[in-house]
């Protein structure tokens, strides 16, 4: 397995990881009452800047143990330099990801159009953002395996 | 992803060329070695540019390296 396809499946396990943590923990003080996810939309720009802190520090921090532990386990230092091919495949798997994401919003826009409440459209807003994620990644993964 | 309808010949060129690895013939064009492969395998295409560093690594004409099948000439009206 290459570098490229083992940082996608790392970039995809982090993705999952520090969602379903970050979301579990959003809930939890939700239900505890001291945040109200479902009136109060300033808590949810709070909850989407902590977010995008904590996703960025844990991120760092796992790139760099992969790192580590990939050096030590193939003994290369070096982080393969971005090809032609690297780029081609990361602009379509980026395009993927664009259709999944703004075929949520246009989703969750027609949800409050038909009376949901507004709060879903930020818990859709974190689904979509996962999962375009998820398929920027599984699709740089497939190019890589089958061609681009 | 459907196989390209470019061919080549660079494991060939690799072999005549003392037996040039993967690696070297990524290093000498600038490129990753699962490029190399994926073009070796006719999984990529690559662009102008990467397939004429190819054939200058080889010191051999750009059709010697790659070989379009299928090619008809333009039709003419």
């Amino acid at each position: 397995m290459s570098y490229r396809e083992k940082e996608n499946i790392i970039n995809i396990i982090s993705g999952l990881l520090i969602t379903l943590i970050y979301g579990w923990i959003v809930f939890q003080r939700h239900l505890e009452g001291s945040i109200n996810l479902t009136t109060d939309y300033n808590s949810w720009g709070m909850v989407f800047i902590i977010f995008i802190v904590v996703s960025i520090v844990a991120r760092i921090i796992i790139y760099i143990i992969f790192h580590i532990i990939n050096a030590i386990a193939t003994r290369e230092e070096k982080i393969p330099a971005e090809d032609e091919r690297d780029k081609l495949i990361k602009l379509k798997a980026t395009r993927n990801s664009h259709y999944i994401f703004s075929s949520g919003f246009v989703m969750s826009v027609m949800a409050l159009a038909f009376g949901m409440p507004v709060y879903i459209i930020f818990i859709a807003f974190v689904i979509v953002g996962l999962l375009s994620e998820i398929v920027d990644n599984g699709s740089q993964i497939y190019y890589y395996r089958k061609g681009v | 992803m459907g196989k390209s309808q470019i061919k080549n010949n660079i494991r060939r060129l690799r072999f005549n060329n003392d037996e040039m690895t993967q690696q070297q013939l990524a290093d000498a064009v600038g490129a990753s070695r699962q490029t190399i492969i994926a073009i070796e395998k006719g999984n990529y295409s690559p662009s102008l540019e990467l397939a004429f560093r190819i054939a200058t690594a080889f010191s051999t004409p750009l059709e010697e390296v790659f070989i379009y099948e299928n090619a008809e000439p333009p039709k003419k009206k």
